[in-house]
């Protein structure tokens, strides 16, 4: 199914959807500098909590993946290990030129440049970095996908699975969290 | 502040003859020690009031073939840096850890080695990796190592349509 | 310590963690809820600065330089651009002198205000994190009505600064100062006078003044261990530091509630500099002087090497700087204030607390982790 294919949805489905998307918690994970922009969105200046969204500390129990900038490859790791976590429905906002291609760390060894290479990007947010208020806007904007139906980001990553663990592989050498301790 | 300078000056030349010094900034001197001596010109260095160590760092330089060490000392009572310059073979990098004199370097020099592959030998966590994990390919900040083949190898690039239509906006 | 295999729990605190500040990690024995054994894991945010910096242009870098430390990015500013100048050879316009100045002190106390706010997370005292957080936005207001932005200004370049003070600035920041010195008695009952900030910093994560020199902390950890004005813009004053009138508090006996109120204390000594550099600063005057000829782009310095240093909010901030005469960096090394808190502290000096006493310890001594990991 391509995105934007009208498909009749059952009624329980449509309910779903309807209440999914006003409440969307995003997991509380600063990858990268973006995460800096995080804090006043949270508190009494924006206020994005008035908008029906918040954050949640653990991944088990959130919906969004917000990768806040530039990854470099020991993040991705980790970052594959929250996703895998999360339960479906889920959804990744790319936040920065960054994770679009690599912004200014195209040339960089250890950051890597295209993020949908390894999960399933649902929406991007441009800019270096986007502003509190455009967060906001993207997370308006992914709501009113989510009610209708027009992201499916997780199912692709469930049908081409394959395909997606070959290509972290290649980048981060093995999916495994190693310790400090080097035991 | 000046005498201090060359009070400083005048002791390391009558106790190590170092005799050639330069002032890149005020407040400021570097100079350098034979490798060998090295150790105790830091241990002298710090037992007359530099006691912090503020950066431990290598330069390479790949044309003579040389890692040059670089110790940034700092005293707090008279604002005085020390930049204690050493050097080391570029094909062979091996010297030995400070930590005994400065306990605060055994993470600078962890970090050398993890970018430079020189090996301080004392340093116990030295090999460890810091910063990388699972790195398999060469010291990046080598001056032959290339990032940008590294990352379009290995990450990839996105690659754009470029058939643009000439005129944005239509007639 | 002796690790007891049946009683003790491997644990990873972040990357992903909400009491954790920034992308970083602490790997640790514990029983019960007593680190027995820990380990700092940085390299989350590595992105290799040291390498692209080499390959940029000496102008060109000034785009990433302030992604070094995300939570304060002027000093990166600064220091690259007192490196480049006392190499070249470039003295800067008094007037754009004085704007650095005010662009230092006034990130000086948003990041202030980010790590007040900051210590509402770990200790559940959220009210201070929204107060503060907003507070601070204040703050990046007049910087975008300064320079554009509101977190990397890339305002401060070698030779001076990009433009001079939009019309009426100055009053624009006395009125914004005026109001948070109204706020700060608020700021104080609610932060230094809580029972819930008492309860969990005082007499907690102790720093000694024998511990300072072995590690080699500088910063707010320094001075509040030692009872000495150890501040770069006293020992060693740039900019026009030497002509404003400024305390450096000190204390003599460093827990987390004395740091905390330290770093209460610079905001207003803080707020007392920029009050005077409104007062000194001169109306007209050029704000750049002419570096290199021609394009700058093409702008060559000569070759040398020298470390330049700024006091930032979490110690001494260092850039050491080798150029080899061509138009690219030879090489650029960054000293992070927060390394020997951040790596060798925690390894030694953790051990001992409490599992949730790790985020206090990275706020209250300043550990900003994309500085550490660069």
């Amino acid at each position: 199914m391509a995105i934007g294919d009208k498909v009749e949805l059952s009624s329980w489905e449509k309910l779903g959807n309807f209440f999914r998307g006003r409440s969307v918690w995003m997991m509380w994970y600063c990858t990268g500098c973006g995460a800096i922009e995080m804090p006043p969105t949270m508190t009494s200046r924006f206020d994005m909590e008035r908008l029906g969204m918040g954050p949640m500390a653990t991944p088990r129990q959130a919906d969004i993946l917000l990768v806040t900038g530039y990854l470099s490859v020991k993040t991705l790791r980790r970052v594959i290990y929250s996703y895998e976590q999360m339960q479906d429905p889920k959804y990744i906002i790319a936040f920065g030129a960054c994770a679009v291609n690599g912004g200014i760390y195209f040339d960089s060894y250890s950051t890597i440049n295209k993020l949908d290479d390894y999960l399933p990007v649902d929406m991007y947010i441009a800019g270096c970095m986007p502003r509190p208020e455009a967060i906001m806007n993207a997370f308006n904007d992914l709501q009113e996908k989510i009610r209708n139906n027009e992201v499916d980001g997780w199912k692709r990553y469930k049908k081409n699975y394959d395909q997606y663990k070959k290509n972290q592989l290649k980048a981060v050498g093995e999916v495994y969290v190693h310790d400090e301790f080097h035991e | 502040m000046m005498n201090s300078m060359n009070n400083l000056k005048e002791q390391l030349k009558a106790h190590y003859k170092i005799a050639a010094f330069e002032e890149p900034t005020k407040m400021q001197l570097a100079f350098n020690v034979e490798p060998d001596k090295t150790l105790d010109v830091l241990a002298y260095l710090k037992s007359i009031g530099y006691g912090q160590l503020s950066l431990l760092t290598c330069i390479d330089w790949i044309e003579i073939e040389e890692f040059q060490l670089v110790y940034i000392l700092f005293n707090w009572d008279n604002g005085i840096h020390l930049l204690v310059r050493t050097s080391i073979d570029r094909n062979n990098p091996k010297f030995r850890t400070i930590e005994h004199i400065y306990p605060g370097v055994k993470y600078y020099e962890r970090d050398v080695h993890e970018f430079f592959g020189v090996e301080f030998e004392g340093n116990e966590d030295s090999y460890k990796h810091l910063f990388l994990e699972l790195w398999e390919a060469d010291c990046p900040l080598k001056k032959d190592f290339d990032p940008l083949e590294f990352s379009t190898n290995r990450y990839g690039n996105r690659k754009y349509e470029t058939n643009f239509p000439r005129k944005v906006g239509g007639e | 310590m002796e690790v007891n295999k049946l009683k003790e729990v491997k644990l990873f605190l972040g990357p992903q963690h909400p009491g954790m500040h920034g992308n970083y990690s602490v790997h640790m024995y514990v029983d019960g809820d007593i680190i027995k054994k820990a380990r700092p894991m940085p390299g989350m945010l590595h992105r290799g600065f040291e390498k692209l910096m080499e390959r940029k242009l000496w102008m060109s870098n000034m785009a990433i330089i302030p992604r070094i430390c995300v939570i304060e990015p002027d000093i990166n500013e600064m220091v690259y651009a007192m490196g480049v100048e006392a190499l070249a050879g470039v003295e800067v316009p008094e007037k754009a002198t004085w704007i650095r100045m005010m662009i230092l002190e006034m990130a000086r106390v948003a990041t202030h205000l980010f790590a007040l706010g900051g210590i509402g997370g770990p200790t559940g005292l959220y009210t201070s994190m929204y107060w503060a957080v907003a507070e601070r936005d204040l703050i990046l207001d007049l910087f975008e009505k300064l320079t554009g932005a509101r977190v990397y200004h890339i305002f401060i370049v070698p030779g001076g600064v990009r433009k001079d003070l939009p019309e009426g600035f100055k009053t624009q920041l006395g009125t914004y100062l005026e109001s948070l010195e109204k706020k700060l008695p608020e700021y104080q009952e609610l932060l230094l006078k809580h029972p819930i900030i008492h309860t969990r910093s005082k007499d907690n994560i102790l720093l000694p003044a024998e511990v300072v020199h072995e590690l080699g902390v500088t910063g707010i950890g320094m001075r509040s261990a030692t009872g000495k004005a150890y501040d770069l813009r006293k020992v060693k004053p740039y900019a026009f530091y030497d002509q404003v009138e400024f305390e450096v508090p000190t204390a003599t006996y460093s827990d987390a509630l004395t740091r905390i109120h330290l770093k209460f204390q610079e905001i207003q000594q803080s707020i007392r500099i920029l009050k005077q550099i409104i007062e000194k600063m001169p109306d007209e005057g050029p704000v750049k002087a002419p570096i290199g000829t021609g394009n700058a782009l093409k702008l060559r310095v000569p070759a040398g090497m020298v470390y330049t240093a700024v006091e930032s909010t979490r110690g001494e901030y260092g850039y050491f700087i080798v150029s080899n005469g061509k138009e690219k960096p030879y090489r650029i090394a960054v000293r992070g204030a927060s390394y020997p808190q951040g790596l060798l502290g925690i390894e030694r000096y953790l051990p001992g607390h409490r599992i949730d006493d790790a985020p206090l310890w990275m706020d209250t001594m300043g550990v900003c982790s994309p500085e550490i990991d660069r």
